[in-house]
C-alpha cells in the first residue's frame, strides 16, 4: 500500500485588501468566504485528495488581505478544517500571507494555534509602490515596521516576499541585506521578481526589470547571504533553496521551478473560483477552471476544464519551441512562471522573462555549492514565489 | 494471457494504464516485477489512484512525438518508481535528457543504430557522466559503467533485460522470445545457450569481436540482427565510460591516500 503525497491550496478567504500596492496583479472585490462554504471547499479538497491518495494538505491563507477578517473568523476556520482532517486522516499544514497592517494582539492566539507563531509578510526597500489607500509608502512602512516589532514581541516569526525595484538595483545588495537583517532583524526573506499582471499600471510598465541588472544585484546577494547570513541562520529565498538543491540534491523548489506548477498547485477564491494561482484567479477569468461550487467533485472540474489543459501542456510544448531542452538546468526550471510569461509576452507558450536571471543564478549557485563543498543539512519547507 | 504465467515473475505491459489497475490482482501483484505502459497520453488518473506503489515503465514509441507528454507523468513518482524506455531513434537524445531532468530512470531501447545516433549516443553519455543535475540512472550506460568501476563481467544483455537465463518476452500472440528485437526470430531456445550460440555464430563471421577489449560486457550484443554491423559508435561508448571508471576509481582512491572522506 502506499501512502503520501501533498495537495497545496492557495486559499483566497477574501479579496477586500486595505492596502493600494501599486504594482498589485489582483482584482479587489468585496466577496467573503463563508463557513458553509469553506466546508463545502474543504469537503471538495479532501475528497480530491482521497482520489489521489494524498495525505497532506498545505492551505495557504491569502488575500486579498487576510487580516480584514476578524480573527474569530479563522478560528472557527480552524476548527472546520481540523475537524474535517480528523475525520479523513489528514495532515494539514496551515501558512498565512499578510500584509500585517491590520495585525495586533488579537491575532497572537491563532497565528500560534493555526500558523504555528509564523507569518509571512512582504515589503521592498526602497519601499515605492506598497501603501495604504489614500497613504503613503513612508507611511505604510512605518506602519509595518510597528506591526513587525509588535509581533516580534510577541514571539513571532515573520518572514517576508521582497520585490526589487530599480533603486533596490541602483542601492545594491549590500545596502539592502542589511536593512532587512542588521536594521529590521528579519532571519527569513525571499527575492520575488515583478511581473505586469492584472490591470495595467505606471508602475508594472517596467516590468519585467532590466535581467541583467537584477542578475547581478541577485547574485551580489546570494555572495553576501552566504558570507554574512547563512552561518548565522539566516534564511535568504531562493538562494537557500538552490545552494540545498547543490549540495544535497534536495529538490524543493520554489513553485516557479517545478515541473509543472500546475500539478501541484490550485487556487480558490471567495465566489469558488478554481484557478492555477491567485493572479489567474482573481485577474485573468478567461484561465478559470471552473467553480467549486457548482461542480459536483473537484476531479472532475479540474479534468474537464480547457484552461487547466492549456496549463498542463505548457512546458512540454514550451520547451520544444524555446531553448529550454539545451539548458544545463532543465531539471531546475521546465519554463518558469506560467503567469510571468503571460503577462509578460502575452503568451503562455513562452519562457519565463526571467530565464537569463534564473540562468545566472543557477549557476553561481553551483559554483557557490562547489566552494562551499558539504557542510550541515538545512531544514526546508515549501515557498511559492 | 496473464493467467497462463501466474505464480512467475512478471512485467506485464499494456496500452491502457486503467487496463492494468482494473486487471491485475493481489496475486499477480505479489509477482509483479514492473509494469510497462506503452502508449503515453491517456490519462494518469487510474496510476495517480493506485493503491499499490508498482513501479512503472514508460515505453516510448517515437521520441519526438512523445516528448512533450512526459510532463504528464511525473505526479506518478510520488507513490512510483517510473522509468523512460526511449528508443534510439530520432529525436532520443532530448526525450532522455528531459526525462532525467523530470527525475525519471532511462533505458535506451537500442538495435543498431547508425552514425548520427550513435553521436548523439556520445553526447548522451557525456551528459550522463559529467553534468551535475543528473541524478538518475541512464542505461545501459550507468549499469556498465559500474561494472567497469567495479571489474564486473556484468553483460549489455543482463543490463538492457534480454539475458535469456533470466528473463522471456511473450508476444502478442502468446509466443516466447528473448526480447522485443528476437520477436522477428521465432521462438527462443529452452536452453540458456542463446548467447553462446549467438556469440560463436556471429564471431566465425566476425573476428572482430574475439578481439574486442569489450567482449565480456558486450558479449555481441550489438551484433544483432546485422552480424556485419560496424560497432565503432558503440565501441566509442564503451572506451568513454570505461576511462571514466577508471578516473572516478583513481580519484577516490588518491581521496583515500590523502586520508579524505570521499
Amino acid at each position: 500500500m502506499m501512502t503520501g503525497g501533498n495537495c497545496s491550496l492557495i486559499l483566497l478567504p477574501t479579496l477586500r485588501c486595505n492596502a493600494a500596492c501599486g504594482y498589485c496583479f489582483e482584482r479587489e472585490s468585496d466577496y467573503d468566504l463563508t463557513m458553509e462554504q469553506l466546508s463545502v471547499v474543504v469537503q471538495k479538497v479532501m475528497d480530491y485528495m482521497d482520489q489521489r491518495r494524498q495525505e497532506t494538505l498545505s492551505i495557504y491563507w491569502q488575500g486579498g488581505e487576510v487580516m480584514t477578517m476578524p480573527p474569530a473568523w479563522f478560528e472557527q476556520a480552524h476548527d472546520v478544517v481540523q475537524e474535517a482532517a480528523e475525520r479523513r486522516h489528514k495532515q494539514v499544514l496551515n501558512y498565512i500571507q499578510s500584509n500585517m497592517m491590520a495585525y495586533g494582539r488579537q491575532w497572537n492566539g491563532i497565528i500560534s494555534s493555526m500558523f504555528g507563531n509564523n507569518i509571512g509578510s512582504s515589503m521592498d526597500f526602497p519601499n515605492l509602490h506598497r501603501k495604504l489607500k489614500g497613504g503613503s509608502p513612508k507611511e505604510y512602512e512605518i506602519i509595518w515596521e510597528q506591526k513587525n516589532l509588535e509581533a516580534k514581541e510577541a514571539g513571532i516569526e515573520v518572514g517576508i516576499i521582497s520585490i526589487p525595484n530599480n533603486q533596490t538595483l541602483e542601492m545594491g545588495a549590500d545596502r539592502f541585506y542589511s536593512h532587512f537583517v542588521e536594521e529590521l532583524g528579519l532571519t527569513s526573506f525571499q527575492i520575488n521578481t515583478p511581473f505586469p499582471g492584472g490591470a495595467p499600471s505606471t508602475v508594472k510598465q517596467g516590468y519585467p526589470l532590466d535581467v541583467n541588472h537584477l542578475s547581478k544585484f541577485m547574485v551580489d546577494l546570494a555572495g553576501i547571504w552566504i558570507d554574512r547570513g547563512r552561518p548565522n541562520g539566516v534564511r535568504v529565498g531562493p538562494f537557500d533553496k538552490l545552494l540545498d538543491y547543490f549540495l544535497y540534491g534536495n529538490k524543493d523548489l520554489l513553485c516557479i521551478w517545478r515541473d509543472n506548477c500546475v500539478n501541484e498547485f490550485v487556487c480558490i477564491d471567495p465566489r469558488g473560483h478554481v484557478a492555477q494561482c491567485d493572479c489567474w484567479v482573481t485577474s485573468y477569468p478567461e484561465f478559470r477552471f471552473g467553480n467549486i461550487f457548482d461542480c459536483g467533485n473537484l476531479s472532475d472540474l479540474l479534468r474537464n476544464s480547457q484552461a487547466r489543459r492549456r496549463l498542463q501542456a505548457r512546458p512540454g510544448l514550451l520547451v520544444q519551441g524555446e531553448d529550454c531542452l539545451d539548458c544545463l538546468y532543465l531539471t531546475l526550471c521546465h519554463g518558469g512562471c506560467p503567469v510571468r510569461a503571460y503577462t509578460a509576452t502575452g503568451d503562455l507558450y513562452r519562457k519565463d522573462p526571467y530565464c537569463n536571471l534564473y540562468k545566472t543564478l543557477f549557476t553561481a549557485m553551483e559554483e557557490a555549492a562547489a566552494n562551499l563543498g558539504i557542510s550541515r543539512p538545512e531544514s526546508c519547507t515549501t515557498q511559492r514565489m | 494471457m496473464i493467467e497462463k504465467y501466474r505464480g512467475q515473475n512478471l512485467i506485464v505491459r499494456s496500452h491502457d494504464p486503467s487496463e492494468l489497475v482494473k486487471k491485475l490482482n493481489q496475486e499477480d501483484l505479489d509477482k509483479l516485477s514492473y509494469v510497462q505502459i506503452h502508449t503515453l497520453g491517456l490519462g494518469i488518473d487510474d496510476l495517480l489512484s493506485w493503491e499499490y506503489a508498482v513501479p512503472i515503465d514508460l515505453v516510448v514509441q517515437n521520441p519526438l512525438t512523445d516528448l512533450p507528454l512526459l510532463y504528464q507523468y511525473a505526479p506518478l513518482l510520488t507513490n512510483h518508481a517510473v522509468r523512460v524506455s526511449v528508443p534510439v531513434a530520432p529525436g532520443f537524445l532530448n526525450l532522455a535528457k528531459l526525462a532525467v531532468s523530470l527525475d525519471f530512470s532511462v533505458k535506451l531501447e537500442i538495435l543498431q543504430p547508425d552514425r548520427t545516433l550513435f553521436e548523439e549516443m556520445i553526447q548522451l553519455a557525456h551528459y550522463y557522466l559529467h553534468q551535475s543535475t543528473v541524478s538518475k540512472p541512464i542505461e545501459y550506460f550507468h549499469s556498465l559503467f559500474l561494472a567497469f568501476y567495479h571489474n564486473t563481467p556484468l553483460t549489455l544483455w543482463s543490463i538492457q533485460e534480454e539475458d535469456p537465463t533470466r528473463i522471456r518476452y511473450i508476444t502478442d500472440q502468446g509466443e516466447e522470445a528473448v526480447s522485443k528485437r528476437f520477436t522477428e526470430m521465432g521462438p527462443a531456445p529452452d536452453s540458456a545457450s542463446l548467447i553462446k550460440e549467438f556469440i560463436e555464430e556471429r564471431a566465425a563471421l566476425q573476428a572482430e569481436c574475439d578481439a574486442c577489449e569489450f567482449r565480456v560486457n558486450c558479449s555481441g550484443y550489438f551484433k544483432w540482427p546485422r552480424p556485419d554491423y560496424n560497432c565503432d559508435g558503440a565501441k566509442s561508448v564503451f572506451r568513454m565510460l570505461k576511462d571514466a571508471a577508471i578516473e572516478l576509481r583513481k580519484d577516490l582512491a588518491q581521496l583515500g591516500e590523502r586520508g579524505e572522506n570521499p
